[in-house]
């Protein structure tokens, strides 16, 4: 993703490379762009190099190579390392680290300076407020629960009004319904902010959920960044298709502008004819129908119900394996016979 | 390509190296008496006449300690830990305080109360002899155990004693074969704490007639100046120490793979009543009167019909000397050691894990070391004296505090180690970034996130150092200078002429000045742990 437009403020890394031993880098020339007032999910499996490249842009890891940017002035890079304590970069860390010695209340007031006492107090119960936690101003770190933890987090992060918030795995500890409600609070929080937001996550799901758009982290690199929908409907490669969610993929050799699956056939533009290809196809893009209607034949395996789907394993006559989705309400059951076929807003060709 | 990574300010490998040449090189010192020093056939006379007794009798005395030490301190930490009765939360930390009570000057009480013109002349055996010394050493240091235990037991999941019962096993099979495995090694390393400083007595085993090897180094150093057959008996003293030390160590690598296994819930305490809280409270009650409150009324009860010891205002305030600038100086020793194990750099971690074996020397061993160090520095400095002013070198490094503060950091700024260590642990490096991003320098960081939250870790190990220094005999005995008295020397002088009255005052005031600081470090202790109960 290029830099955009001059007058929007914007943070950028760019080649950025950080190891920790020699020939292993753990970041390894990732490319990313924040901008302000924009949630940003970094996505990518364990490993990946996330914490990694958020600790960089936070300057808690100095760059071996590339840059770190904000508003063009650098940050890292060129011989330049500006301190963690210099940067106006907020950051909730994944277990939190509150202050132990420190009440809730003195947690949120620790970065804010050049104020009096009492203005301090005044702004971190504000900031308490808006996390609704200012009933528990006094409580110590050990006597919150782990959402409330996290919401401290935040609210001290935000407190002294930083231009770009990193939030590490900030959901990881807690239980999946607390998970849902926080996850709106801290949107929330962040949009108010305007701050350029990079939220790292494991978490498809929580990914799709917060972000305006994702960046698909894996090996040390950015493999594919933008907009939610796009990039689960149209991945650029296998491994970015799979951080999104469950993909089946064909491969296959292009024909006469065509990549032939098992299931049909679907357009593969720009690619030259005979060129080596996979067809990336989510479960949402195999049409299950009767016996009688046109498509692949298949038997079911098995079907299992899912949140709001089921999920159906179909055996083509090939001996292959497919995975599909029906409604709750079909009938479908093991042993029947299906016709199967490919909705290709779901499919996507990509080089094999 | 260059791997940067965000510098140190700090190098903890100087600080930590300091440490452990102090720790370790008395130690090395009386190695290479015992190997280069001048044979005399004393050593041999000892081997034909006491030295098996010696042995003996520490073979005894230490079994016969750690024994009783393991039967009184792990069951009344299971009780407090997992029951719940009347006086449970003060019973809590009083358990902790017969720390404070000196095993000699223990010695001396019971004996006195037991001895056949004693009160209790007649009702009870005598308290005597290597039983007699064992059974003191297990009132008076039975908290090791209790401390640690009493942590293992609080500290593990409720789930593997439930899973027991589930299994079939009755409360008493669930404690044996769940509970108690899991408490293991945490009763290891307080029965080796209970050893270590059982081996290191010398005021009571000689007051109680039961000589031991530390005795007999002693005797060897003092009665017939044989340094080097000293430092022989010494090498076999911290022979046995080392196998000790190793044993715990061994046992505690195991702890800490058993600790971080999943998700801990807290046990919830079985409410006592009626004949098993009154039972509960007496079995707490027993100990602290053995090890503490008897020992200190009767001690009290003699010093009140008795003149007042000379210079007891002296010793005192020698005393506290000592021990402020010893805990002063472990607690800063400790600090970096712990910061050099921290920093997780190969040569300060070695370092630091060298200062902490400090703590398996024996104090007459570390004074021996130090003795013979200084003589041979001592003997470098008059001959340069005398070669430029041609007169004697004034006698400055033997025989001075600086030689016995040296011997107590050797012996105990191992203890200071570990409580510095586990402050420092709630330091995480994630707190560090915390601080900076929220725009703290280095400096800010050290002074708002750093100090608060180590300072009573440290003052911790201080204070430990302090009440051990306190109630130090033998080191005390060797090194220190003409005419400087301690309590602890007083009360030992006085009660080997026999004058137990006078004995009496010096051996309370010790318990009386260690007292506070115990009780502090006691609620401390347990307090801890209930709070890390709520955070983890």
């Amino acid at each position: 993703m290029k830099p955009g437009a001059l007058n929007d403020r914007k943070l950028a890394v760019e080649g950025a490379v950080v190891s920790f031993a020699p020939g292993r880098p753990a970041v390894d020339g990732a490319d990313l762009g924040l901008t302000c007032g924009r949630i940003t999910a970094l996505l990518g499996p364990s490993g990946s190099g996330k914490s990694t490249l958020l600790r960089a842009i936070a300057g808690l890891e100095r760059l071996d190579a590339g840059s770190v940017r904000f508003e063009g002035r650098i940050w890292s890079g060129d011989g330049v390392h500006l301190e963690p304590e210099n940067r106006r970069c907020g950051v909730v860390f994944q277990d939190y680290a509150l202050f132990p010695h420190l009440t809730a209340l003195d947690n949120v007031a620790f970065g804010l300076r050049a104020m009096n006492r009492h203005n301090k107090r005044e702004a971190a119960m504000a900031r308490l407020e808006a996390v609704e936690l200012a009933h528990r101003a006094r409580a110590y770190p050990h006597e919150l629960s782990g959402g409330e933890q996290q919401r401290v987090a935040l609210a001290r992060a935000l407190a002294p009004g930083p231009d770009v918030m990193l939030l590490d795995e900030p959901f990881s500890g807690l239980d999946r319904r607390l998970r849902g409600d926080l996850r709106e609070t801290t949107a929330d929080a962040l949009k108010a902010s305007e701050a350029a937001t990079l939220i790292v996550t494991h978490d498809a799901e929580e990914a799709l959920a917060l972000a305006d758009s994702i960046a698909l982290m894996s090996q040390g690199r950015i493999i594919q960044h933008g907009a939610p929908d796009a990039l689960y409907l149209k991945p650029n490669c296998l491994a970015a298709a799979r951080l999104l969610g469950p993909v089946e993929a064909f491969d296959a050799a292009v024909s006469g502008g065509h990549a032939d699956t098992p299931l049909g056939a679907v357009e593969a533009e720009g690619f030259e004819n005979r060129a080596p290809v996979q067809v990336l196809v989510r479960p949402e893009g195999v049409r299950v129908a009767r016996a009688d209607a046109a498509g692949a034949l298949a038997d079911i395996v098995s079907r299992r119900a899912a949140a709001g789907y089921a999920k159906l394993v179909c055996r083509l006559e090939t001996g292959r394996e497919v995975e599909a989705r029906a409604s709750l309400a079909d009938p479908l059951r093991p042993g029947d016979a299906v016709r199967l076929s490919l909705d290709p807003h779901f499919a996507s060709v990509v080089a094999g | 390509m260059a791997v940067t990574r965000p510098r140190r300010r700090f190098d903890p490998v100087w600080p930590a190296a300091f440490a452990a040449l102090v720790c370790a090189a008395p130690l090395l010192a009386v190695a290479a008496l015992a190997v280069f020093g001048p044979w005399t056939d004393y050593m041999a006379h000892l081997i034909a006449t006491r030295l098996p007794a010696y042995l003996g009798h520490t073979a005894l005395v230490t079994v016969i300690a750690a024994g009783l030490a393991a039967l009184i301190g792990a069951p009344l930490a299971w009780l407090v830990a997992r029951y719940a009765f009347p006086g449970r939360g003060v019973f809590e930390w009083l358990l902790a305080l017969p720390l404070a009570m000196p095993a000699y000057a223990a010695a001396y009480a019971w004996y006195d109360l037991t001895q056949a013109f004693g009160p209790l002349g007649g009702y009870v055996p005598t308290v005597r002899g290597p039983v007699g010394a064992g059974i003191i050493f297990a009132v008076t240091l039975y908290p090791y155990v209790y401390l640690l235990a009493r942590e293992a037991f609080a500290g593990q999941s409720a789930d593997a004693y439930d899973a027991a019962r589930t299994l079939g096993e009755s409360p008493r099979g669930a404690f044996l074969r769940a509970a108690l495995p899991l408490a293991r090694p945490a009763i290891a390393a307080g029965l080796a704490l209970v050893v270590m400083e059982s081996l290191a007595d010398y005021g009571a085993v000689v007051h109680l007639g039961a000589p031991t090897l530390s005795v007999g180094l002693i005797r060897a150093w003092a009665g017939e100046g044989a340094v080097a057959d000293a430092a022989r008996l010494a090498m076999i003293l911290v022979a046995i120490a080392f196998i000790l030390f190793a044993l715990e160590r061994s046992q505690r690598a195991r702890a800490r793979q058993s600790a971080a296994s999943g998700k801990r819930r807290p046990p919830r305490r079985v409410r006592l009543s009626g004949m098993g809280a009154a039972l509960a409270i007496a079995a707490c009650a027993a100990p602290v009167l053995l090890g503490l409150i008897i020992p200190m009324a009767r001690l009290g009860a003699r010093a009140l019909n008795a003149p007042l010891a000379r210079d007891l205002m002296d010793s005192a305030q020698n005393s506290l000397f000592l021990a402020g600038v010893s805990g002063l100086v472990a607690a800063a020793l400790g600090l970096a050691a712990a910061y050099a194990l921290r920093s997780k750099r190969k040569r300060a971690v070695f370092a630091a894990r060298l200062a902490g074996l400090g703590y398996a020397v024996p104090g007459s061993v570390a004074a021996l070391g130090v003795l013979g160090l200084f003589g041979v520095l001592q003997g470098w400095l008059d001959t340069a004296w005398t070669a430029v002013f041609g007169s004697v070198f004034p006698a400055l490094l033997t025989g001075s505090v600086l030689a016995l503060i040296f011997a107590y950091q050797s012996r105990f700024a191992a203890a200071a180690i570990s409580p510095a260590e586990s402050a420092l642990a709630r330091v995480t490096p994630n707190l560090d970034m915390a601080s900076r991003t929220l725009g703290a320098g280095p400096g800010e960081t050290a002074w708002r996130v750093h100090r608060p939250l180590i300072s009573s870790g440290a003052l911790l190990a201080g204070l430990l150092v302090f009440v051990e220094v306190l109630k130090e005999l033998p080191a005390t005995m060797i090194l220190r200078p003409f005419n400087f008295e301690t309590l602890a020397v007083t009360a030992h002088n006085y009660a080997s002429d026999e004058r137990l009255g006078e004995a009496a005052a010096p051996a309370l005031l010790i318990a009386l000045i260690a007292l506070p600081p115990m009780i502090w470090i006691a609620k401390r202790i347990t307090r801890g742990e209930a709070r890390t109960e709520v955070t983890k």
